[in-house]
């Protein structure tokens, strides 16, 4: 099998997303995957030349169109890192290493799927979501749910709805659609599903992945969540990246290697 | 002429110079996926202790300038998991496989290298006798020369494989603590460990590892180490493996010029997991500019 190496990439574009510039989408080409690319996988980008930051940030796949060997990575500027990486424009390389880590695990076409996304949770499940229609899944059994602080978080609502999925936007203030927490909205609709036909596919900040992953197992679902965390070496080798495990909060999880895809339960948020 | 990068470590042949570091390669098998693992010169497996460790919680690791803070608390899967799980991968590899061994005792020491020995199929042992993150983890053995030379005396009562005495950075003399290593039998010496360092975050006064203090690695401390492995190499008259913030064949050559027979690459493997693969292309292709036909025409060659 052919070897994962970093790949020198260049950037076709890096635009904002909102009004205020901090949500980008960075597109590069000539990514050729070592491996099936499948959505929950990040790649682990060098964004400086110079060892400043000296780490590689990850970044979950938004999409990747493999014949292209187009890739796409949607962030939120907020450190040092995404600073950085905000500032790259088109004709400029990247140095990226990936498709690291697992994705989100088949799902029978029979069965709906609620997908909960909150902030910048959003990528790999509008990557899942994307995959899962081209895949013939029936879209009107994706519901999709999406929550942000405001309606500035909530970014690419049209490229999803053209999916043909069900799109649930939310925002905490009410400032845009369904207010109040996405989790709420998600519980509500999850009332009327069955457990056994649905899986729950969530990936955002730890406070409403813990809410998720409660209400998940007291109504009787399951499902995967993908979490994020910052990784030093993003292939399981530094041990950096650990989450405790909730069967037994001894033992760890390296998020990068035994996830960062995990089934609702597995970890202790 | 393609140069010889063989190099000779107490009897046992690597086939070039570059291996990696404990700690920074898993047991192997994590890095299958990204380089040709019978390519390196030889493997030092994460620290193995007697009983399987969780090691500290979270936050383990930071970056720094250059560099990067890690206090992961020796966690491993314990000797015997180590023999069942991960030495049927090792021994397929075409490298030398070399297995790092921390204890808290003497007796705990001798007792992984006991079982290991028994299960055999790897070549040497190294022991960390010099993690900074742990009150157990060996450094109380690292910074006195009688106790490094007691627990390698030890241990080679147990083994008719090489030992190796991995040194820390954070002693008064470094070459005193290699001569005690070479006292108690050590077949080589490894140094440097990381140095112990502390980050505070000012956001929340906090140090940004939950255990305090971590060890500083990367490129930041290269220098510190190359003055060591030239001090060491002035003080013993065993092979040295050069550690400490190595990235590319030409940080390589820094050592083996103060006289490191063999490098290991450490933190850089997090940064890219192809760096060892480089360096051992970088180093055949100095040695090939300058028609110099063996690694050995390099090592300990610093115009000093």
């Amino acid at each position: 099998m052919r070897k994962i190496v970093s790949q020198s990439c260049r950037i076709i574009e890096n635009r904002r997303l909102d009004k205020t510039g901090l949500y980008r989408s960075l597109r590069v080409t000539d990514f050729k995957a070592a491996r099936t690319v499948h959505p929950g996988q990040f790649v682990h980008i060098k964004v400086a030349g110079c060892m400043d930051p000296f780490f590689r940030r990850a970044f979950s796949i938004a999409d990747y169109d493999p014949d292209q060997g187009e890739l796409e990575i949607i962030y939120k500027v907020i450190g040092k890192g995404t600073g950085v990486l905000g500032q790259k424009t088109k004709g400029e390389y990247l140095d990226i290493l990936g498709p690291l880590g697992s994705g989100f695990s088949r799902i029978s076409k029979s069965k709906t799927v609620v997908i909960i996304a909150g902030g910048v949770g959003f990528p790999p499940l509008y990557f899942l979501a994307k995959r899962l229609v081209q895949s013939g899944h029936p879209a009107r059994n994706i519901l999709f749910f999406y929550g942000g602080r405001n309606r500035a978080d909530l970014v690419e609502m049209k490229r999803t709805r053209d999916l043909g999925v069900e799109l649930t936007p939310c925002t905490d203030d009410g400032s845009y659609a369904f207010s109040g927490f996405v989790t709420e909205a998600a519980a509500a609709r999850m009332e009327k599903l069955e457990g056994k036909k649905t899986t729950i596919c969530t990936c955002g900040p730890e406070p409403m992945l813990a809410v998720v992953q409660e209400t998940a197992r007291r109504m009787g679902f399951s499902g995967e969540m993908a979490l994020e965390a910052p990784m030093p070496c993003g292939i399981g080798v530094c041990l950096g990246c650990i989450k405790p495990s909730l069967e037994s909060p001894q033992k760890y999880v390296r998020v990068c290697h035994d996830g960062p895809v995990f089934e609702l339960g597995e970890v202790k948020l | 002429m393609k140069p010889d990068l063989r190099v000779d470590i107490a009897g046992v042949t690597l086939k070039n110079p570059v291996t990696v570091a404990s700690g920074t390669f898993g047991y192997g098998e994590e890095f299958a996926d990204f380089i040709d693992l019978d390519a390196l010169g030889g493997i030092v497996t994460k620290s193995i202790t007697l009983k399987e460790r969780a090691g500290h919680p979270p936050p383990r690791t930071c970056e720094t300038a250059g560099g990067m803070l890690n206090a992961i608390g020796l966690a491993n899967v314990g000797i015997e998991r180590f023999i069942d799980e991960k030495i049927p991968f090792l021994k397929k590899l075409k490298t030398v496989i070399i297995v790092n061994v921390a204890g808290a005792t003497v007796d705990e020491y001798v007792e992984v290298c006991r079982r290991l020995e028994k299960a055999g199929h790897f070549d040497m042992m190294e022991l960390n006798v010099s993690c900074p993150n742990v009150d157990e983890g060996g450094m109380e053995f690292g910074v006195d020369e009688a106790s490094i030379t007691r627990v390698i005396r030890a241990v080679r009562e147990v083994t008719s494989r090489p030992v190796i005495a991995k040194l820390s950075p954070n002693v008064t003399s470094i070459a005193q603590m290699a001569q005690a290593a070479k006292e108690g039998g050590a077949a080589a010496v490894s140094l440097i460990n990381t140095l112990v360092g502390m980050a505070i975050n000012v956001l929340d006064w906090r140090p940004r590892l939950s255990n305090g203090t971590g060890g500083l690695s990367g490129p930041a401390i290269k220098p510190v180490a190359v003055a060591m492995v030239h001090k060491v190499s002035r003080a013993v008259d065993i092979p040295i493996i050069g550690i400490g913030g190595i990235a590319s064949a030409e940080d390589a050559v820094e050592f083996h010029l103060v006289g490191a027979h063999a490098v290991q690459i450490g933190t850089a493997n997090f940064i890219d997991p192809g760096t060892s693969m480089s360096v051992i292309a970088g180093l055949e292709k100095y040695l090939a500019q300058r028609r110099l036909s063996s690694i050995y025409d390099i090592i300990g060659k610093a115009r000093i």
